[in-house]
């Protein structure tokens, strides 16, 4: 018996040291704030689908702000709305055309990009935390802990994060809010540019605000609905529509619990078992061998009558 | 008002998981404080007292006189004594083994061992011709006491009969149950304790005879032995 | 100094503390390299094709890493995992579980009649966890940077991933400490292994810890995308029944294996386990068919619960009711049919019908059933397979390696209560009372 417990210190205690050695990198992250109270708000982004007019300003503006590479088709032609276009690791925002039902002759413009989630999936999803949530509301990557798994992408309700397929030194792309704009104290490179006010920068208090005055006083104009608002736990940017989301390529089939919460039951799970299991198994181990040492004696005993 | 302010519904998985790997720690502690023997050797079983432990290793042959013989190849045979009558007799001052030449029989008397200056034969295994003799055992017979399976072989004996006879001896779990009766079997002449015990009031590991026999443990060894008409 | 010939006259040098250690280094270099000479026929059927296929699948790794995933395989921006992760990861794992299952059988609950197969499973399952899981270093876009989660440079702990990760790496110790006594063995080092087979206890109770944890976390890790996959497979409880669904996934592989090994290593096998091994598979059937029972209560669980039955009439329910009725419910009752019959050959039958099974669902979850509305669906490239197949290749060479060598089979396995020396009997004996 001695051997047993002795050594069954030194695994656990091994195991439980490389865990250590670890665990005090993970202390970082228990410091941090659980909620950011009494600080920073969010900022958010809001799109008014209705006042968009397909200008791509927005697209080139990203584009140099990020430094991506030029597109072949250039910023001003039209051309590509003929297809449905997604975000690409070139491209973060994205615009797409549908027909109007109301007035036909004016198509509706909608962007397509990295909804900044309140609760992201990807940052939740990621085991490197190289996609990370901000307090000021953007999600932001990492490139040097990315280990390329793509995980975020399983998790994305959106299907945003892009991945580079074809370089051997891959990377994550999406649009990340221009953090470092927004942190030198300007607004992210689109809503700067945008003529029309389609997109606009600001708190995300004061943009619900600025959406739910807007309804109220155009209710034929608008769809009774922020886009954003509830979906998957409230995203960051919100859509004002003047159709319903469906018709304008937005997905509808979203819950609205906060994707991080799908798994934290499971997770919450885990010490559980790491409690209970060696507890549960080191009893029954000491009761089938007590029953098993009883048995031999009383085999013993038996042969020698 | 929801939504505005970032939330960290994981802020304390570090510290969650920090409490699993301290609990796995101190799990381990507490099954060892709970189930340590009293006197923890890591090798050795939780035994209680006054419990001697009598070893029959497998592979050998052995005779109810208590010799144990294991075969080699060349028709040779190894014989010794067992764990029971070494300590039985305890310690043992000299060795008269048989000279080299002499013939041995199953079951009749093949050496003495010396105890105390008094004389306790024993039968020997096997049948045949003494070829070799162990001089490390004569000169030092605490060989005996050390390893009597091994170093502490007697005689050599050549017979082409050493594999018929192992089928008067025993081995493997004939030989435990041999052994347990034999065990069984040891009682004292007298009702009285005499002797050095130890300090659990075990019994000593050499010399069960000399305990449980007082003044007549020679006749005592020797009935165990199968030689006390010798 | 005696003039020392072989390996083992070094490791008893060893244990007697007589030799530098330049000369053990040497010896046990020499030791290696002789071991490392292919035992048996260079050139069977068997040996040139997994042989071609590992070298073109090495040629194709290396192609992966020089040109990026794109190049090799057909992952794409809407199906970002394959079956590199849906295959070779996910199944693959969970095939591994019979491992400590049995550990569980046969440590915990001592039962001593899985005895004798219970080296060879645990080697199964370090060697599945070594290979299929480092498969999924081929699948990470910049593999290097997986130290970063490890030693602490960026604790993702919110994620799944996380924490299956890591509980590949501990699980991977922990079959390697309760495999090691029979490397000592085989080493001839009588005190490690007496060391090692102290260290088995603790080693078993961490790794059913760790498994039921990782196996449940693989499902876990596709809680994540209840919108991409088909409702007939997303649940809350897919975490519960891949752990369910573990333990005849590697109860069934036990038996698999079993299959092959009688055939390619009979002369490794002892008589204790030629004998017992009919007995021994319809006792891991039961097993098998006691978890599957439950598996088919919990699939109904959730039937109702989540409403699934308005998607039978569809493609995909067609699919779920191909999946359920022939994978699911037909090995059930071919299992207790077998068991009723005591009929060896119906187990083993099963039991490849069973794993087909766990291919089969654990596919449709990772690849089949996710993001199934797309138009353009993701089927494997050939080169993908082609790698899959290399893995596999090269987990048999090396089981077969570790077989030939080392005494998994047949050989004196340890007591499981313990000896102060080997192979003797010990009679204890109480003094009467004085």
């Amino acid at each position: 018996m001695g051997i047993n417990r002795r050594n069954f210190l030194k695994v656990a205690g091994a195991a439980g040291g490389i865990l250590l050695a670890g665990g005090a990198g993970s202390s970082r992250a228990a410091q941090a704030p659980q909620t950011s109270e009494g600080g920073v708000e969010f900022n958010g982004m809001l799109i008014d689908t209705t006042k968009c007019i397909g200008c791509r300003a927005c697209e080139e503006a990203c584009n140099e702000a990020n430094k991506l590479p030029k597109p072949k088709v250039s910023f001003s032609s039209e051309s590509v709305f003929e297809e449905r276009r997604d975000t690409t690791t070139g491209a973060f925002t994205v615009l797409n055309r549908f027909p109007n039902e109301k007035k036909p002759e004016e198509p509706i413009f909608v962007r397509k990009q990295c909804m900044h989630c309140n609760q992201p999936a990807c940052a939740s999803a990621c085991l490197c935390r190289a996609m990370e949530k901000t307090k000021e509301a953007a999600v932001i990557y990492h490139k040097d802990r990315c280990m390329g798994c793509r995980y975020c992408m399983v998790a994305c309700p959106f299907d945003i994060p892009r991945f580079e397929y074809d370089s051997p030194t891959p990377f994550v792309w999406k649009c990340i809010f221009c953090n470092e704009r927004q942190m030198r104290g300007e607004q992210p490179a689109c809503s700067e540019v945008c003529p029309t006010g389609a997109t606009l920068f600001g708190k995300k208090r004061d943009l619900l605000e600025i959406a739910r005055t807007r309804i109220y006083t155009e209710p034929d104009k608008y769809v009774h609905r922020i886009y954003g608002e509830h979906e998957v736990g409230g995203t960051g940017w919100l859509f004002l529509m003047g159709q319903p989301a469906e018709k304008l390529g937005l997905k509808t089939n979203l819950p609205t619990t906060p994707y991080p919460e799908l798994t934290s039951g499971f997770l919450y799970g885990v010490p559980l078992v790491f409690v209970l299991w060696p507890s549960l198994l080191i009893g029954l181990n000491y009761l089938i061998k007590d029953s098993k040492a009883d048995e031999k004696k009383e085999a013993s005993h038996d042969e020698q009558d | 008002m929801e939504g505005t302010r970032f939330i960290d519904i994981y802020a304390t998985k570090g510290i969650e998981y920090l409490i699993v790997i301290s609990f796995l720690a101190a799990f381990v502690l507490f099954c060892r404080y709970m189930y340590q023997p009293r006197k923890g050797r890591a090798t050795s079983r939780i035994a209680p007292e006054n419990v001697t432990r009598f070893r029959i290793p497998e592979g050998l042959f052995y005779h109810q006189g208590h010799g144990w013989l294991r075969p080699e190849p060349g028709s040779i045979g190894v014989v010794g004594l067992d764990d029971f009558a070494r300590k039985l007799v305890g310690k043992v001052d000299a060795v008269d083994l048989p000279a080299i030449g002499s013939r041995l029989a199953q079951g009749e008397k093949g050496w003495s061992l010396v105890v105390d200056s008094e004389r306790i034969p024993m039968l020997s295994p096997v049948a045949g011709e003494v070829v070799e003799v162990n001089r490390e055992v004569q000169r030092s017979p605490e060989i005996l006491r050390q390893d009597p399976y091994g170093k502490g072989w007697l005689v050599k004996v050549k017979s082409t009969k050493v594999g018929s006879n192992t089928r008067n001896l025993l081995s493997g779990k004939l030989a435990r149950a041999w052994m347990e009766n034999a065990l069984d079997n040891l009682h004292p002449l007298h009702g009285e304790s005499l002797g050095p015990v130890l300090q659990d009031g075990g019994l000593p590991v050499e010399g069960i005879a000399r305990v449980l026999g007082g003044a007549e443990w020679v006749e005592l060894a020797k009935t165990h032995l199968l030689t006390d008409g010798e | 100094m005696t003039n020392r010939t072989d390996g083992t006259d070094a490791a008893t040098a060893n244990v007697e503390g007589t030799m530098t250690f330049r000369q053990v280094a040497r010896e046990t270099l020499r030791f290696v390299l002789s071991e490392m000479k292919p035992k048996g026929k260079m050139l069977t059927p068997f040996n040139v094709i997994t042989g071609a296929i590992i070298l073109s699948g090495l040629v194709m790794i290396a192609i992966r890493f020089a040109y990026g995933l794109g190049a090799v395989t057909n992952l794409s921006q809407n199906y970002p995992w394959g079956i590199w992760i849906g295959f070779d990861v996910v199944t693959g794992v969970a095939f591994a579980g019979g491992a400590y299952v049995l550990c569980f059988v046969v440590h915990i609950l001592k039962v001593k009649k899985f005895e004798p197969i219970i080296r060879v499973t645990v080697l199964n399952g370090f060697l599945a966890y070594v290979f299929y899981a480092g498969a999924l270093l081929l699948d990470l876009g910049r593999p290097w940077n997986v130290i970063n989660p490890i030693i602490g440079n960026s604790f993702g702990l919110s994620s799944v991933l996380f924490l299956v990760a890591w509980h590949f790496l501990l699980y991977m110790i922990c079959e390697f400490l309760e495999f090691s006594p029979v490397v000592a063995e085989w080493l001839h080092w009588p005190r490690v292994r007496r060391v090692l087979e102290g260290l088995s206890t603790g080693a078993v109770i961490f790794g059913i810890t760790l498994s039921t944890l990782h196996q449940s976390g693989l499902g876990a890790l596709f809680l994540l995308a209840p919108t991409k996959i088909h409702p007939l497979w997303y649940s809350g409880n897919i975490p519960v029944m891949f752990f369910v669904s573990s333990i005849f996934a590697g109860l069934s592989m036990v038996m698999i294996e079993s299959f092959f090994t009688q055939k390619a290593f009979k002369d490794r096998i002892g008589h204790e386990l030629h004998a017992a091994h009919d007995s021994i598979l319809l006792g891991l059937g039961k097993g098998a068919v006691g978890a599957l029972f439950a598996y088919i209560f919990l699939k109904l669980i959730d039937f109702v619960h989540y409403k699934q039955w308005v998607h039978l009439g569809t493609p995909m329910g067609y699919w779920y009711l191909f999946e359920i009725v022939g994978f699911v419910l037909l090995p059930t009752a071919l299992f207790l049919q077998a068991i009723r019959q005591r009929s060896a050959k119906l187990v083993q039958f099963t039991a490849f019908l069973t794993a087909a099974g766990v291919i089969l669902n654990r596919l449709n979850v990772s690849v089949i059933a996710f993001k199934w509305y797309e138009a353009v669906r993701y089927y494997p490239s050939f080169m993908e397979i082609w790698v899959t197949l290399a893995i596999i290749s090269m987990e048999l060479w090396v089981f077969r390696w570790v077989i030939n060598r080392m005494p998994v089979f047949g050989e004196a396995h340890q007591v499981v209560e313990e000896n102060t020396a080997e192979d003797m009997e010990v009679v204890t004996w109480k003094a009467p009372a004085l």
